[in-house]
């Protein structure tokens, strides 16, 4: 029988990508480590980053055309804060997020 | 007959602190549901919105009896007033109850459509509905343990003994008809229950 992978939401996404980036600490990360630390494909990586740039939770900045790092800006922060208490919340209840 | 105005006064005193909690707990699934778009949170922040509704009622109908009662009114009128409140908080409290069924059920499969079908239930069952809100509890405490044996998080635990104390009140109120400690020891186990619940919420926000 074929396990059933479990469904993750935009939201969780997008935050665990965040997380991926906050733990790389004040330098901030690059795209493969978000990759692998968000576990997601290089179209949804590119599309994501976008999101999340677009609403200024996060912030690109690019030495050279190959090196791309992205900090977490502080509503990005604040996000991450607010995302990890209703996760808090929900999973206290048996709600998936 | 002081004494038992002492206790119904402490009763809507802690009936009233339990309906703020309970409308704290709707905010923030409320919050939460805008947050990540998760229908459940929009259940449970109903649920808990309509137990608050209906402690608020009981509260202020429980209230108005004894204002018309001391005002030398009509005692039939004051009765069924009284009747109504209990009724209708009774009713609220089953629909909150199988909301919260709903919103913490394990996540398999779609929406269940019997979820109508069990928002009617509680005005086409008799008067007396702590039975009815026994059983639905016991399904909420049931998926809260399942819940908790799975996260194993100090926030699952709180949500599942707010819920077992909830049970407890309901399960003490059965013989309390005519017993008024088992009335008293019901409503200390409902607010019990909500403290549990107000402790996960704040340590929940605390602890990002």
């Amino acid at each position: 029988m074929r396990s059933k992978k479990p469904y993750r939401s935009k939201m969780r996404i997008l935050a665990d990508m965040m997380r991926a980036i906050q733990s790389e600490g004040e330098n901030g990360a690059g795209p493969t480590k978000i990759l692998y630390g968000a576990n997601l494909s290089h179209d949804r990586l590119t599309q994501y980053l976008d999101e999340l740039v677009a609403k200024a939770l996060v912030l690109e900045s690019q030495d050279s055309e190959d090196s791309r790092m992205y900090v977490l800006t502080e509503k990005g922060r604040d996000f991450l804060r607010e995302f990890v208490r209703v996760e808090h919340f929900s999973e206290a209840f048996g709600i998936e997020i | 007959m002081q004494a038992l105005l002492a206790l119904i006064r402490v009763d809507l005193l802690l009936e009233s602190i339990a309906g703020l909690i309970a409308l704290a707990l709707s905010h923030y699934a409320s919050k939460a549901y805008r947050l990540t778009g998760q229908k459940r949170l929009s259940d449970l922040s109903t649920g808990f919105l309509v137990l608050s509704a209906a402690m608020f009622g009981r509260v202020i109908g429980t209230w108005y009896f004894f204002v018309l009662s001391s005002d030398g009114g009509d005692p039939s009128s004051g009765n069924s007033l009284i009747v109504v409140v209990t009724i209708a908080y009774g009713a609220m409290k089953v629909m909150a109850y199988i909301l919260f069924a709903v919103s913490t059920r394990p996540t398999l499969g779609g929406r269940p459509t019997i979820l109508p079908m069990l928002m009617a239930l509680p005005v086409l069952v008799d008067p007396n509905l702590d039975m009815v809100a026994i059983i639905v509890l016991l399904v909420v405490v049931l998926q809260s343990t399942v819940n908790y044996l799975n996260v194993r998080t100090k926030y699952a635990l709180y949500v599942l003994v707010g819920f077992s104390f909830l049970l407890l009140s309901h399960v003490s109120a059965i013989p309390s008809q005519d017993d008024v400690r088992g009335y008293a020891l019901s409503q200390v186990f409902q607010f019990l229950g909500f403290i549990a619940l107000l402790v996960m919420l704040v340590k929940a926000g605390r602890e990002a």
